[in-house]
């Protein structure tokens, strides 16, 4: 089977490293390549790492409530720097406050992320989506 | 030069100032001075070293929220809100303000005011300035914290103790370790040096202003010894400074037996060890911190998280407990939802604080294990340092004889491996580089074994990982499902 390398990190000035060590255990056990960035990544850590690892996907992780202004942008930054093809997502608590998931999700994927998450996931069902939209990239 | 427990003298300090304060325009605004007199003319009801020593005299819990947003009068208005119910107050900082990020916390305030609610995580006072700051004591009627997570907080601080605030949390480790990934910790004790000295010069001046470490640091099942030997020597290090009112803190573990012996012992433990250093002078008091780790989503279910909180924190005698919402799985709450973490908190701790003594002799056999343990590692720190703190800290984090479970900091070992034991005390799975007696580290392994017998599987990272989950999803200990 092909190993898949993935980007891993919380992006902005967010210090939650707990669910970042989980998931990185949890993607390595399950086959794929896992390059964690770890806490307080900016979007050009996310790119570098991703162009030097001719990673397949970046999972971008936001906790503390300033996803809104952080991950705004990430898309179009890896497509200027050549990575089209990139499957992206996103999960955490991604804006300020309880708000209504399905209007959280519509802003975000408006914003270019291919999934959606929230804390609450179960990560199988993750993993599920990522080996379809990792085929399906491949394929196209 | 390695960072050595000295109190800074008026020449050093003075010559890093101007540097402070011309790190941010609003630093401009700040006049000692005139700080000092606006202190001198706050009532009783504002300070926070008061409420605190009157609420331990008189045996009960103060409660307090975290709370802060954007836009000075939202922020105002909230704490307005929040202050019919809570006996003292926050304003809890923005996370670009705590990594010192002012454009963006500009960028953050601008689109608040476009998007006419808070895209921030908390106050961003840097940026607001000084007359601001001082808007919020003079309209706020209760004394008020400022609670962030900054490991260079020296010109927060400048802005906000001349603003009138009377009490800062934070320290040198606690607002490194947990809280950023490649500050070195010689550089945050600095820079916390400053800031203990700077409130060293209000006490001085005859203005008392409480310092607060963070006790829960990672808040991800950290063994009691562990918070307790770094807060001590926060406190020893913000003693040296000249900082008179202090705070220790710990986060609730969810063990009730473990919890209040934490409380006991923390009491106990850091009036040794000041007095041992030599030390007289202080006022002590104690913050346990409702459940810091994952929340359950369903409001039903996090009031009764808030509320064995509260109970807790009546129990154990804590002087304050922080409180939190129903709204914690999302994060930030509305101040509504805030206001009802407080009232839950309310009600059973006032049941509870008449029914401490009785508990007392149940908890003796946890505060000896948590006293021997503790001062297990705060000898072998203060061996590293050959004497001193300051060196001692960064030497033994170096060594990982202190560790702290899942802290995001490179400084950090991060060997300590914990897991909850058959009635979800915290105990330890791997000991990594702490150097525990033999004793103990038999007692731990005896309780790990006792688990993963009653669970028919070896003790393993998933079962850490199911107990960091276990709280979010209904119970204490990570059970196999």
């Amino acid at each position: 089977m092909n190993t898949h390398t993935i980007v891993l990190g919380v992006i902005g000035a967010d210090c939650h490293a707990v669910g970042n060590k989980i998931l990185e255990a949890f993607f390595t056990q399950a086959g794929y390549r896992v390059v964690n960035l770890g806490v307080m990544v900016s979007q050009d850590e996310f790119i570098d790492a991703a162009i030097e690892t001719g990673a397949a996907a970046i999972l971008v992780s936001s906790l503390y409530g300033h996803g809104e202004i952080d991950c705004a942008g990430l898309r179009e930054r890896c497509i200027e720097r050549g990575l089209e093809n990139l499957v992206l997502y996103v999960g955490g608590n991604l804006v300020v406050g309880k708000a209504d998931f399905g209007a959280t999700r519509d802003k975000f994927l408006s914003m270019g992320y291919d999934r959606v998450f929230q804390p609450s996931v179960d990560l199988d069902g993750v993993l599920e989506l990522l080996s379809q939209d990792l085929a399906a990239r491949a394929g196209g | 030069m390695e960072i050595v427990n000295k109190k800074l003298t008026d020449a050093q300090f003075d010559a890093l100032r101007p540097q402070v304060l011309s790190s941010w325009p609003t630093g401009g605004d700040v006049d000692f001075d005139e700080g000092v007199a606006f202190h001198h003319d706050l009532p009783e009801a504002k300070r926070f070293p008061v409420a605190l020593d009157q609420a331990d005299q008189a045996r009960r819990v103060l409660l307090q929220p975290r709370a802060g947003v954007a836009l000075l009068e939202e922020h105002i208005a909230l704490l307005q809100l929040l202050s019919t119910a809570a006996d003292v107050l926050p304003t809890t900082i923005d996370a670009y303000t705590r990594q010192n990020r002012y454009d963006e916390a500009q960028k953050g305030i601008d689109k608040s005011r476009q998007a006419g609610h808070s895209l921030l995580n908390g106050f961003p006072a840097v940026n607001h300035g000084l007359r601001a700051c001082r808007e919020i004591i003079e309209r706020v009627e209760k004394p008020v914290q400022v609670r962030h997570g900054t490991p260079d907080a020296r010109l927060l601080a400048e802005i906000t103790l001349a603003a009138g605030f009377t009490s800062y949390e934070g320290g040198g480790i606690s607002y490194n370790i947990p809280y950023t990934k490649k500050v070195p910790l010689q550089k945050s004790i600095e820079d916390w040096q400053y800031v203990d000295r700077l409130v060293g010069r209000y006490e001085a001046a005859g203005v008392r202003i409480n310092r607060e470490p963070f006790g829960p640091l990672s808040g991800t099942l950290v063994p009691p010894f562990m918070s307790h030997a770094i807060a001590i020597i926060e406190g020893l290090l913000a003693l040296e400074q000249g900082v008179r009112s202090i705070t220790l803190g710990y986060g609730q573990a969810g063990n009730l037996v473990q919890d209040i012996a934490a409380i006991h012992s923390l009491r106990q433990l850091a009036r040794h060890w000041f007095e041992a250093e030599g030390y007289s002078d202080f006022q002590l008091s104690t913050v346990f911190h409702q459940w810091m780790g994952g929340f359950p989503e369903d409001e039903s279910k996090a009031f009764a998280v808030i509320s064995w909180g509260g109970a807790v924190a009546a129990l154990a005698g804590a002087t304050k407990v922080i409180v939190k919402t129903p709204h914690e799985a999302s994060g930030i709450p509305t101040g509504e939802a805030n206001l009802q973490g407080i009232m839950a908190t309310s009600q059973i701790n006032s049941m509870l604080v008449d029914q401490q003594a009785s508990l007392l002799p149940i908890v003796q056999p946890e505060i000896e294990r948590i006293r021997r343990e503790v001062n297990t590692v705060l000898r072998a720190v203060k061996a590293a340092g050959e004497g001193d703190w300051a060196t001692g800290a960064v030497r033994a984090f170096a060594a990982g004889i202190l560790d702290v479970p899942f802290a995001p900091s490179i400084y950090n070992k991060g060997k300590l491996l914990p897991v909850r034991d058959n009635e979800g005390a915290i105990r330890l799975f791997d000991f990594g580089a702490v150097p525990l007696d033999m004793d103990t580290r038999a007692f731990h392994a005896a309780k790990v074994k006792e688990r993963s017998t009653t669970e028919g599987r070896e003790p393993c990272f998933q079962m850490v990982i199911d107990d960091i989950y276990s709280i979010s999803k209904g119970r204490l200990v990570g059970r196999p499902r």
